[in-house]
């Protein structure tokens, strides 16, 4: 993340990002191959919403970090996206709970 | 200064640019119409936004009057029932997104650049696009009144299922969705272009710990708008596919849930509200220090509590949902933040009392205001902490004891705050002083007609009387109240009135000031007044805290440097200029026909009739919109050079 | 946060900014910080009318097709694939090379579009879900059509931006415009792997 990371990494081997582009892709590609499996699996219903969370969790990581430079840029850029992503995940966490609160739920559901 | 304009171009290769710019429409107007709608000028982007902001502001203080009249006395008929809807939920609209938003919006495009040493802000196209657009959003949400469906009358806050197709089927509510997705469009583009301003654009050694409060309030403003405003415009999206194409989003019979709505609009208006409030509480933080001539107390201090209070922000909204019903939990936890977010505000009111504590206090009009705030704002304070406890919620929810505690926080908090700001930059906007009698006389009859307006409001809530509700029975033992309050609405319009009477006078007749009238501590101050187009002559080098305080302390050594560094800024070719530019004008023109198009014009029923009139005005918004966003893009962000003689010009004094 | 420059150049840093991040980096990164909040209140929508369906309401997994989004899941990945070497490339100072980079990216983005209009005529014709007749049916087309909507945006800048390379609008020194695209695009791709998973998948289990 510091300069001369970045610095080592322009002057230094050329194909290294292309290279490494294309190993992410195909490490994307394999983790959603393994989420389509995995929902078939006879696991409970708990493990496979962590398993499924967990592993798009990783994708999205992999994604902004090298995809989106976040690895390579200034710090700043990071925290500036955590902001928006940790609120709305924090806003969408308490939305969930609000609406499944016993005293919430629409009587036609229950 | 025209003789001294030098056209370059702004990158390398010069001549391809030229042939470039030979394409496109290139205002150059400096004065007249044109020159307004083609300004990419922070300073008269900040003016324009001032000018339409009292507009509505007045327009919106008249409609509280004719609220207030109607309330005067029991079983009153001045007004009937629908006409009172349209009047509270034009009225908190107008007063919210189109006076109190675009007022602060218009300090941070004039005052915030000048603050960060900085030219210009980082899109100055950008910044004019979201005025021009907020003009749009501002248009729309008043059309109501000049067209046969009347203006919106669902309530600001827009709840559900009132406003679904089946209880309002005609176009005011429309337009009221159409209009505010508008100004939340204008906003998040303002807000994305102060944050980069304020990050990317500050002086050499302005750290960010140096920034003035006003500008950090303005960052902090700016964040929440950017991250508060999708939640409405999601809302605002569901509840116009409700009405546009029978989806259900909000409709009971298919399983919706319009409590969705309530949340989501609260997710947006609990931030809104500290939208509206913290600008106020940096123009304060900028006052207090200058009048009582002391540094603001404990600085890191007021600026973390102003970020707690951001952040917080995000997480009590369903404090306005008390009642409907969430469970314990929700609610307590809902309880406890909002009792939480009490306490950086109760810290930022102590350091404003240490700063003027022992200070060398002037008492200026923009002091008076001030001071005028902290009291105010304290008393809406305290009534809104009375909220944060459920229970006791539960009684004064929808009361007029709410009605009392957002105005106190609103008009006492934020108002006089942005009417102490006007006092305040006036002179370094227009170069004049708006007279200290005038302007302590409107002080005090604002302070007066709003305390006697909005204090008994308190009793009348806590004795029951609802809010919305368009008249009452003489029976009630509300009319006493009722009437000393409509009495008082008046008196805060007088006072109004002699407010901005005198500024138009001043604007053309007052005393004119030289510069650094209020011998203030911050970067601003430094420059001539009127402001130079191209505001710093020489960017200059921040050394303290107080930027411009310690540029009086230690003038020889400023002075040394300031003309070293304007040789070496003259060495790379003077002053970069944007060009002006009529494009954003164009694609919020297209905008606004669209808008229009979408908001009020019935869609053709007859199928065979292929293109109907509303598409057809649709299309054509869409494709002025279009033009106008790619030639933006085509015409590249090039300008000029400024050069600047240094022997002639008189305003180049610091 | 000081506006010294740092002695290489590369582009990562910016030294006319007082961070050293160019303003349009910047504003693209509050930006999606932003888009984040609009699109977690519209997963959110769509996650509460799941949990809490009518009665009466099909299982969705009757309705969608894991095959098709699969397919579809893999182009936005390769997609967001070659956008990432079109910037690589922009930034070495590489136009052809870009150029044909962002032609696979419209099309992939193309193809991705293609599968989307035809998933949802199927669902519209065949499995009779429209976006009036269900709940299910109004959040899922509300919200994959948000996000096909931020796809075809993409895919009109991407051909915008590759229109420029021809007509000298764009050049190698304006990386950054590319790579803000790339931000963009790619940010589409990380709110379908967030759709993918929360929409589709969950409804397998």
């Amino acid at each position: 993340m510091s300069h001369s990371a970045v610095a080592s990494q322009d002057h230094g081997t050329e194909h290294s990002k292309f290279e490494l582009f294309v190993q992410i892709a195909m490490l994307l590609a394999v983790i959603t191959g393994i989420e389509i499996v995995t929902v078939y699996l006879p696991f409970s219903h708990t493990a496979l919403v962590t398993i499924l969370m967990l592993s798009s969790t990783v994708k999205f990581l992999f994604v902004i970090f090298i995809f989106m430079h976040l690895r390579w840029d200034k710090p700043f850029c990071t925290v500036l996206f955590f902001i928006g992503m940790v609120l709305a995940g924090f806003t969408m966490w308490a939305l969930l709970q609000v609406f499944s609160a016993q005293a919430s739920i629409p009587l036609s559901s229950l | 200064m025209a003789d001294a304009i030098t056209k370059s171009g702004y990158t390398a290769h010069d001549e391809k640019i030229t042939a470039r710019s030979s394409l496109f429409y290139r205002p150059q107007a400096k004065t007249g119409l044109m020159s307004w709608l083609t300004t990419v000028d922070h300073k008269r982007i900040g003016f324009l936004y001032g000018v339409f902001a009292l507009f509505f502001f007045l327009v919106g203080g008249v409609e509280a009057l004719l609220i207030r009249i109607q309330l005067a006395v029991p079983n009153n008929n001045f007004l009937s029932a629908q006409q009172y809807n349209e009047m509270f939920t034009m009225h908190a609209t107008t007063m919210i997104f189109l006076a109190i938003m675009p007022l602060s919006a218009a300090f941070f495009n004039f005052i915030m650049p000048l603050q960060i040493g900085a030219r210009d802000v980082a899109f100055p196209r950008l910044n004019a696009f979201s005025l021009w657009v907020f003009l749009a959003g501002a248009i729309i949400v008043n059309l109501g009144w000049f067209l046969h469906d009347g203006a919106p009358n669902g309530g600001w806050f827009g709840y559900t299922p009132l406003t679904t197709r089946a209880f309002s089927p005609n176009h005011a509510i429309d337009m009221w969705v159409m209009g505010l997705q508008l100004l939340g469009v204008a906003s998040i583009a303002a807000s994305l272009n102060f944050i980069t301003t304020i990050i990317n654009m500050r002086a050499p050694g302005l750290t960010m710990m140096r920034l003035p409060v006003f500008t950090w309030m303005t960052l902090i403003t700016a964040f929440l708008i950017v991250l508060s405003f999708p939640a409405i415009t999601i809302a605002l999206v569901e509840l116009m596919m409700d009405r546009s194409f029978s989806t259900n989003f909000f409709e009971v019979s298919n399983g919706g849930m319009p409590i969705l709505w309530t949340h989501l609009f609260w997710v947006f208006g609990h931030p809104e509200v500290y939208i509206l409030i913290l600008p106020g509480m940096g123009i304060i933080s900028e006052i207090l220090p200058t009048f009582s001539r002391k540094p603001l107390f404990g600085y890191p201090i007021v600026v973390f509590s102003g970020a707690c209070i951001g952040f917080l922000g995000f997480g009590v909204w369903s404090h306005h949902m008390f009642t409907t019903g969430m469970g314990t939990v929700a609610t307590a936890a809902f309880a406890m933040t909002t009792m939480a977010i009490a306490v950086p505000t109760g810290v930022k009111i102590f350091n404003w009392i240490g700063t003027i504590w022992g200070g060398h206090i002037s008492m200026r009009t923009p002091m008076m205001f001030a001071l005028g705030f902290i009291w105010l704002f304290m008393f809406g304070g305290f009534s809104g902490i009375m909220h944060s406890a459920a229970p006791a919620d539960a009684q004064q929810h929808n009361s007029y004891f709410v009605v009392a505690h957002f105005h106190y926080v609103l008009i006492g908090g934020s108002l006089f705050a942005l009417l102490a700001g006007i006092h305040y930059w006036f002179p370094l906007m227009f170069g004049r002083k708006v007279s200290e009698f005038w302007g302590k006389l409107s002080f005090w009859v604002i302070f007066i007609g709003f305390n006697t307006t909005f204090f008994p409001m308190h009793f009348l809530g806590l004795n029951g009387m609802p809010r919305r509700t368009f008249t009452y029975d003489p029976n009630m033992g509300w009319n006493n109240s009722n009437f000393i309050a409509t009495i008082g609405a008046f008196i805060l319009g007088v006072g109004v009135t002699i407010y901005f009477a005198v500024m138009v006078y001043t604007y053309f007749k007052g005393e004119r000031v030289k510069n650094d009238p209020w011998d203030g501590r911050t970067l601003e101050w430094s420059l001539p007044n009127p402001v130079p187009e191209y505001n710093y002559r020489v960017i200059p080098v921040v050394h303290a805290r107080d930027a411009f305080w310690y540029e009086k302390q230690h003038k020889e050594e400023i002075a040394a440097e300031h003309a070293k560094l304007e040789k070496a800024e003259s060495a790379h070719g003077g002053i970069h200029m944007p060009f002006q530019s009529i494009y954003p004008f164009i694609a919020s023109l297209g905008i606004l026909i669209g808008g229009v198009g979408v908001a009020t014009i019935d869609s053709n029923p007859d199928p065979k009739v292929i293109v109907g009139k509303k598409l057809t005005v649709c299309l054509i918004g869409l494709g002025i919109f279009l033009y106008g966003v790619y030639c933006w893009a085509l015409e590249g962000n090039e300008g000029y050079h400024l050069h600047l003689d240094g022997h002639d010009s008189s305003d180049t004094k610091h | 946060m000081s506006s010294v420059a740092s002695g290489a150049i590369d582009h990562h840093h910016d030294s006319t900014t007082s961070t050293g991040i160019s303003n349009k980096k910047l504003l693209m990164w509050i930006f999606l910080a932003s888009d984040c909040m609009f699109f977690g209140c519209l997963i959110s929508t769509h996650l509460i009318y799941r949990l809490h369906p009518p009665v009466g309401t099909p299982p969705a997994s009757s309705i969608f097709s894991i095959e098709l989004t699969s397919f579809s899941t893999f182009i936005l990945l390769m997609s967001s694939l070659m956008m990432a070497l079109a910037v690589n490339a922009i930034q070495k100072g590489n136009l052809k090379s870009m150029r044909a980079s962002l032609v696979l990216t419209i099309i992939c983005g193309l193809i991705f579009l293609g599968c989307q209009v035809f998933e949802f005529s199927e669902f519209v014709h065949v499995k009779h879900l429209t976006i009036s007749n269900s709940i299910l049916g109004t959040t899922f087309f509300t919200l994959t059509g948000t996000h096909g909507i931020h796809v075809l945006i993409g895919v009109i800048w991407l051909t915008t931006m590759l229109i420029y390379s021809y007509t000298g609008r764009l050049s190698e020194k304006d990386a950054i415009d590319v790579e803000s695209m790339g931000l963009y695009w790619h940010f589409v791709d990380i709110v379908w792997i967030v759709i993918f998973t929360v929409v589709y998948l969950l409804e397998y289990i």
